[in-house]
């Protein structure tokens, strides 16, 4: 156990609950928009900075860099298509989800798809399949973060698990949206100089790049290919398409990660956070991937390979470093999970236990179930991890891709396409989840060659448009819904009519939804 | 190129430059969306 990592780790958890605390002091939780969206007053670099490090997981030091090990640079498809998530993101559906999402009153992303697509059905299925999901996500960030401890500070599993759990769950509870966002913001950057510290001291050790691949090329000359150890992948487009979709497109379908659009300040914080997404994954995305790839060198005969980056930091960094590279890891788990547990408890209560079990919970009562729901599902995904802890990238790719699948063309087309409807999205988000999980577990993978995260966006969009075109007259998509997306489509300032719109509780929206699906909704 | 074979080079720093480029024209044209943000502030 080395005293000096562990003070590093100890420096950077107490810099966090102070950021959670300050965060708290900015009277955070306050009201229900404030606990959930940060007041919608979130800037441009802390938007694509807590967008980023809330995509950029654990997976990224575990399940990237094991991945590299594992199949070289074929695994640098998956980072081609990262690096340009986030401006996507920003550029296809930022701004005008914000709009959208302010114009509707929508305080969740999964509440916000009911007023989109207005049926209580979407809520309850959408609801459902992402509190299920992103508890699975959950557990792999807790794996995550309790194997990375226990093996860099000698502390056993059940106890560093333990202490990551609790220091999320502090900070959490602290502030809601607006805590997650400013110690995301702080632990992107902790990520970033981890990351390229040890990725440096990698490449130093082993006399620069080109040295590094000749190396590996001597060792096994397909592992420089982009098809993988032994070409295992080649001519395997399907899968390559997959790869390149998940993180890069696959980000629009994500409940967790949409969230950030409808915290924006403004609409336009979308333009900005869109660049410095596209800087920091520049510099962030490629690196565990690389390191990964000259742990090959580094660590011949790594028995694991999802610790291949831990096993380098602790190989080739002094302590003081490891200490800084060992909070860098914990950063990228800490900065998801903290996501992802508000997120879960955020639809949980308020899609699911506030809109079908308690329609009259006040604000204060609602954010105090979110907090009791929090508490419960970290509870939990800490057992979980404990007695059976899976693979950390089968457990990301399995979450991820199906959340994909699911939501991608139901948030895209929410604000592209007047013509979606009601049948279109609901059909489509459970063919997507439906076949994206089918072919994981089916193993049709291998069969067929081809991604679950393309078959199932491909079948989630086709399936959106085929339903939605022929249930127009059955099921058209209401009048107030229209006039919102053309408010959105326009640059321009949001009516009046929307602005005192999203003065009404929910229960009044609510009923003002069934109002509008018994036939008798009105504009705005 | 680093002692890559040429597609693994592009890989590798061919799709950086796209998304840079992708990310230079998402800037120049959306240049008017900043009237989003003052007319809702003004608006309110």
């Amino acid at each position: 156990m080395s005293y000096t990592v562990i003070f590093f780790l100890v420096l950077y958890y107490v810099v966090v609950i102070g950021i959670g605390y300050w965060a708290l002091r900015r009277g955070s939780g306050d009201s229900l928009e404030d606990y959930l969206l940060g007041g919608r007053q979130v800037g441009p670099l802390t938007t694509a900075l807590t967008l980023q490090s809330t995509s950029m997981s654990g997976y990224m030091f575990l399940g990237a860099g094991g991945l590299g090990y594992l199949q070289g640079y074929w695994a640098l498809w998956f980072a081609a298509g990262d690096i340009g998530g986030g401006v996507l993101n920003m550029s296809i559906i930022g701004r005008r989800m914000r709009k959208m999402s302010q114009m509707m009153g929508a305080l969740t992303s999964i509440e916000y798809l009911e007023k989109r697509y207005p049926s209580p059905a979407v809520r309850l299925v959408a609801g459902l399949l992402t509190v299920f999901l992103l508890g699975f996500y959950v557990v792999a960030q807790l794996i995550a973060g309790g194997k990375g401890m226990a093996l860099v500070t000698g502390i056993p599993y059940p106890a560093a698990l333990a202490i990551a759990v609790g220091i999320i769950l502090i900070y959490t509870f602290m502030g809601g949206y607006l805590a997650v966002a400013y110690t995301d913001f702080f632990q992107s950057l902790i990520m970033l100089v981890g990351v390229m510290w040890i990725m440096i001291a990698s490449l130093t050790e082993l006399g620069g790049l080109t040295a590094a691949n000749n190396a590996i090329g001597e060792i096994d000359p397909t592992l420089l290919s982009v098809w993988g150890r032994g070409l295992g992948f080649e001519g395997q487009w399907g899968v390559v398409a997959g790869a390149l979709l998940i993180f890069s497109v696959g980000y629009m379908g994500w409940p967790h990660v949409v969230t950030r659009h409808m915290a924006m300040s403004q609409p336009a914080t979308a333009r900005k956070a869109g660049v410095w997404a596209t800087v920091w994954n520049l510099f962030f995305v490629p690196a565990p991937y690389l390191v990964g790839i000259l742990a090959i060198l580094i660590l011949p005969n790594l028995d694991d390979p999802e610790m291949a980056i831990f096993q380098v930091a602790d190989k080739l960094l002094p302590a003081a470093v490891t200490g800084l590279v060992m909070a860098a890891i914990m950063a990228a788990i800490m900065s998801t999970a903290d996501s992802l547990l508000l997120q879960t408890g955020s639809i949980a209560s308020r899609d699911l236990y506030e809109r079908f079990i308690n329609p009259n919970a006040s604000e204060k009562q609602m954010v105090f179930v979110s907090r009791g729901l929090v508490l419960a599902i970290a509870v939990i995904g800490y057992a979980v991890a404990l007695v059976e802890p899976p693979s950390v990238f089968s457990i990301v790719i399995f979450a991820t891709s199906v959340l994909g699948s699911a939501f991608l063309p139901a948030y895209v087309c929410a604000v592209w396409w007047s013509k979606a409807n009601t049948p279109g999205a609901l059909a489509s988000i459970v063919v997507g989840a439906s076949v994206a999980f089918i072919w994981q577990y089916a193993g049709l993978v291998d069969s067929t060659q081809l991604h679950p995260m393309l078959t199932g966006v491909v079948s989630s969009s086709v399936t959106m448009f085929v339903v939605s075109l022929a249930t127009q007259k059955i099921s058209p998509v209401p009048e107030y819904v229209l006039d919102a997306m053309q408010v959105t489509t326009t640059v321009g300032p949001i009516p009046g009519r929307f602005l005192t719109a999203t003065e009404f509780g929910l229960t009044q929206e609510a009923a003002a939804i069934d109002k509008a699906l018994d036939g008798d909704a009105s504009d705005g | 190129m680093f002692g890559l074979p040429i597609a693994t080079a592009l890989l590798v720093f061919g799709f950086p430059v796209f998304w840079i480029l992708y990310t230079i024209v998402f800037l120049i044209v959306t240049r008017d969306w900043v009237k989003d943000s003052a007319a809702a502030d003004d608006a309110q």
